[in-house]
């Protein structure tokens, strides 16, 4: 074929793919679409946003303190503005912004053409809008929480915390943690499956790696907050008391059930950071990464020494010596792979040609914060020294070297550094390095003053100070210097924002970067790659500079465009090796749909329109219903054409599907709730001081037998289904789980029924929990069964893959429910 | 998915055995330790166990290694890392006494 013939079998391609991913037409297109990157930029513009109302809570933080007595805000004001302050940097910027750029960023980089789950990204992104609106709506309307960004009860408690501000805080939170969950899941399964063919794992691009380790984190660090918020909001609205000293609960539960979250989280904001660094910093040192398999272990190890940490935030609260040593050990250990990956950066620069561009200058502005913030992080490790500076301006000061140098400096390199591929526009303004001489110098001026008015023993948190205290300096300086950031900040927005609509057209890969999304046309389509590439090298374009070329003209897999769908390839785990093909959803409105009436569900109890909450509840099951209905398709296909002369199978039709990944990833984060919940009632009988409760719930024989019965229906029903497919014969084994999960109901309502009273005792109250856990997944699996059952009755053949989804849940759920109710009944039956 | 667990077992062990650690402490603190048990050598040996878990799984890393040269190296990087944490957590049982 000549030229021209290349070029034009090129561009039919381009429009055919252009036409199959195109968004609906008009604003609706906006609420239909589930493209990432549609719901990419969507994410970063609201994440952006609510950077900008949370700098503004800064400015007038910083006005308060400026001046010694200042009148400029009563205390009430003031603890609402930190509070709010805390809580929309860390929930709703820090994380929705990485993940806005996971999503735009990580289909390109890993060669395929969107995320795994592209409706669950579109669910997450408006149950976020609707969660962080309704907090940021209280706050303008006087209702914002007090309490500080972690919420400590007793002072939250509906005694000390009157109103609906602890309430927005929990409930709003809360949601915006479950489409943190949401965009988690999607993200895991897309780097484990979603692959370029012959991408294996030691190819997979260093970003990659850092989010996959970061998104498991989010599974599992943000369960123990979900019931936290969920005992505290509990206990507000109905008095079950699990941090009611009196009666049997105990504040310091909720510390712990924070803090295995709160720590996590500042890795959670620092590694996708680090992600970028990594990626970034080698194209601008014109070399390749240094010792890219150590800063993969690095990055496991400092995700998982990260859970082990969360008592350094407790040191003040009467933890015996050995404690405090166990975790001041810990905590020192994280230096370790931190340093690996700084070494690793900075042999990389040493090892390279250094260009000095606008990415690599904020990059220096990170070396420069984060490691100042590191060591003051190891000098907090140090047990004598935090009982000295605990709750002063000195952790204010170390908490914004690590998260403003450590993720928010990256971030701005990122954002310079990708923004012709997002936007295909090149910077024509030179505001952002005049942006960058503003904020570190000043940034620095701040919190380095902060720092010392902290070891001269300003407290944080208090809306106040006295003169003649020798702070008055320090403050006025940090103030002015902080109005300066601010400035500078705004500068970068402002330049970012006039380069994406008025930037020179920039040339593809103007920064002759090595990976993969650097093929696809700049700014990318929507479909990504025009065929999916084949891969030989961990730097793709690196030793095939012609790989662009070859992608547009369909010489990748899945170029074939006669489906007329949106496909993209599945490969092996390990090997990159091509093993399925499978078929993406359109556009939907059902995504919005679903997050209303999930949000809703969250926001109701504020009103104290329980009925509401269940009435949207029965929403939430319908919707998803028609869901995944509408996601199985009818008949089966079998084997299609990949490409590359392979013949693979549909990836709906295979024993594991996607949907059963992302069963497995939502599990873990199941679980991970599941065993806080039993930490949190082992804390209690173990530490709480009114403890035991009058009488413990003694077993009886029915409730045990249903129990155990039930479970081992359960069990038993998925396994036997799977032989029942081959047959043509399901329905006994779909009775028989329906019937495990009714007794296993039965069972959890004898809990109930036995201990009526939930507000006597914090052990009756978890109880109650224990109970509803096993009630919830019993009804949720019954759901699951009856979906298969009413797919056979239209006559659609079952599948393994769906089968083997429903027996996840199914085992799941029998295996928590013994232990649920065993854990229920151990004590009574112990005496 | 072996080559996943091969990359998560061993820090994953190291979090689980620094938990059930701080966890028994906390138990040999409070009124249900057994009277006649010595809850500093409950803690030593616990700690023990724990670090000689950590140091079968690195022998397991290496002794039978990943096809993948790649996920092996990892693997053992993180097998030694872990066996490293287990020792340099456990050196407060071994100094302190339990619950002052």
């Amino acid at each position: 074929m000549n030229q021209t013939g290349l070029h034009g079998t090129a561009l039919r391609l381009h429009k055919t793919l252009a036409r199959i991913w195109a968004p609906d037409p008009g604003w609706r297109g906006w609420l239909t679409t589930s493209n990432n990157n549609d719901i990419g930029r969507l994410f970063l513009c609201v994440a952006t946003a609510f950077f900008v109302i949370g700098g503004l809570l800064a400015m007038l933080i910083r006005a308060q303190l400026a001046t010694p007595g200042s009148a400029f805000m009563g205390p009430e004001a003031y603890n609402q503005v930190f509070t709010m302050h805390g809580t929309v940097m860390m929930f709703l910027f820090a994380i929705p912004f990485f993940e806005a750029m996971s999503m735009l960023l990580l289909p390109g980089m890993l060669g395929t053409r969107d995320l795994a789950f592209p409706r669950l990204g579109a669910y997450g992104l408006w149950v976020y809008i609707f969660g962080g609106t309704a907090v940021i709506i209280a706050m303008l309307m006087g209702l914002a929480p007090d309490g500080g960004w972690f919420m400590y009860p007793p002072l939250t408690s509906a005694a000390f915390s009157p109103g609906l501000g602890a309430d927005v805080w929990l409930l709003g939170i809360t949601s915006i943690e479950v489409s943190a969950i949401a965009t988690a899941v999607e993200v895991v399964v897309t780097v484990l499956r979603y692959r370029a063919a012959g991408m294996s794992l030691s190819r997979m691009p260093i970003f990659a790696w850092y989010i996959l380790v970061v998104s498991v984190m989010i599974l599992t660090a943000f369960p123990p907050m979900i019931l936290g918020s969920l005992l505290l909001e509990v206990e507000r609205a109905l008095d079950w008391p699990f941090f009611q000293v009196e009666n049997g609960g105990d504040p310091l539960l909720w510390q712990h059930l924070f803090w295995l979250f709160g720590h996590p989280e500042v890795y959670i904001i620092f590694l996708p950071a680090a992600g970028m660094i990594a990626t970034i910093l080698p194209v601008m040192a014109r070399t390749t990464l240094l010792g890219y398999g150590w800063v993969v272990a690095a990055a496991i190890s400092l995700a998982v020494l990260s859970f082990g940490l969360w008592v350094h935030h407790m040191f003040t609260t009467g933890i015996p010596h050995l404690g405090l040593a166990f975790f001041s050990a810990a905590s020192t250990l994280v230096a370790v792979p931190t340093s690996v990956m700084i070494f690793s950066w900075i042999g990389t620069l040493w090892k390279g040609r250094v260009r000095m561009e606008l990415p690599m200058l904020w990059l220096i502005g990170f070396f420069a914060t984060f490691v100042i913030g590191g060591l003051t992080g190891v000098m907090l490790a140090i047990v004598p020294f935090n009982w000295q500076v605990h709750d002063t301006h000195f952790v204010v000061a170390h908490l914004h070297y690590v998260l403003i140098g450590g993720y928010v400096f990256p971030m701005i390199a990122a954002v310079y550094f990708f923004q012709p591929l997002l936007t295909g526009r090149s910077s024509f303004f030179r505001l952002g390095g005049v942006a960058f001489w503003l904020v570190v110098p000043a940034f620095h001026v701040t919190f380095l003053a902060v720092h010392v008015a902290g070891l001269l023993g300003q407290r944080r948190r208090t809306w106040t100070y006295n003169e003649g205290q020798g702070w008055e300096v320090l403050n006025l300086v940090a103030s002015v210097a902080s109005f300066v950031m601010a400035i500078g900040f705004a500068l970068v927005i402002l330049d970012i924002a006039i380069n994406t609509f008025a930037g020179l057209r920039g040339r593809r890969n103007q920064w002759n970067a090595t990976t993969l999304e650097w093929a696809a046309a700049n700014p990318s389509p929507n479909y990504g790659f025009a065929s999916i590439p084949v891969v030989r090298g961990r730097y793709p374009l690196l030793k095939d500079p012609d790989l662009a070329l070859r992608i547009a003209k369909g010489e990748g897999y899945l170029a074939d465009t006669s489906r007329n769908r949106r496909e993209t390839l599945i490969v092996a785990t390990t090997t990159g090796e091509p093993s399925q093909v499978v078929v993406l959803p359109g556009n939907s409105i059902l995504p919005f749909l679903l997050a209303v009436v999930t949000s809703t569900s969250f926001l109701a109890p504020l009103f104290k329109a329980y009925w509401l909450s269940g009435l949207a509840l029965v929403g939430v099951i319908i919707l998803a219903l028609i869901w995944v209905w509408r996601l199985a398709p009818a008949r089966t296909e079998g084997l299609v054409d990949a490409g590359h002369g392979s013949q693979l199978p549909i990836a709906s039709e295979t024993a594991d599907p996607p949907g059963w990944w992302g069963s497995l990833f939502l599990l873990l984060a199941d679980g991970v709730h599941f065993g806080s919940l039993l930490f949190g009632y082992a804390f209690l009988w173990t530490v709480a001081p009114n403890w035991p409760p009058p009488t413990y719930l003694s077993p009886e024989l029915w409730p045990v037998v249903l129990a155990v019965g039930g479970a081992v229906a359960l069990a038993l029903a998925p396994r036997l289904m799977l032989r029942g497919i081959e047959r043509g014969r399901v329905w006994p084994m779909l009775l028989m789980g329906a019937i495990g999960t009714l007794a296993l109901g039965a069972a959890a309502a004898s809990v109930m029924l036995a201990r009526p009273d939930p507000a006597s005792h914090a052990f009756d109250a978890t109880l109650w929990l224990l109970a509803g856990h096993v009630a919830f997944h019993a009804a949720l699996t019954l759901i699951m069964l009856g979906y298969l059952g009413l797919r056979r009755i239209a006559g659609h053949s079952l599948r393994v893959g769906e089968a083997r989804i429903v027996g996840l849940w199914a085992d799941f759920t029998a295996a928590t429910s013994l232990l649920a109710l065993g854990a229920a009944w151990l004590p009574g039956a112990f005496g | 998915m072996s080559n996943i667990l091969r990359l998560s077992l061993p820090f994953t062990v190291w979090i689980i055995g620094f938990c059930a650690v701080y966890a028994l402490q906390g138990i040999a603190c409070s009124r249900h330790w057994p009277p006649g048990l010595d809850p500093r050598t409950a803690l030593i040996a616990a700690a023990a166990l724990f670090t000689a878990i950590q140091g079968l799984v690195l022998w397991r890393i290496i002794a039978a290694p990943s096809r993948t040269s790649f996920v092996q190296a990892t693997a053992t990087i993180l097998g030694a890392a872990a066996l490293g944490a287990a020792l340099w957590t456990s050196l407060p049982v071994l100094s302190l006494t339990v619950c002052s």
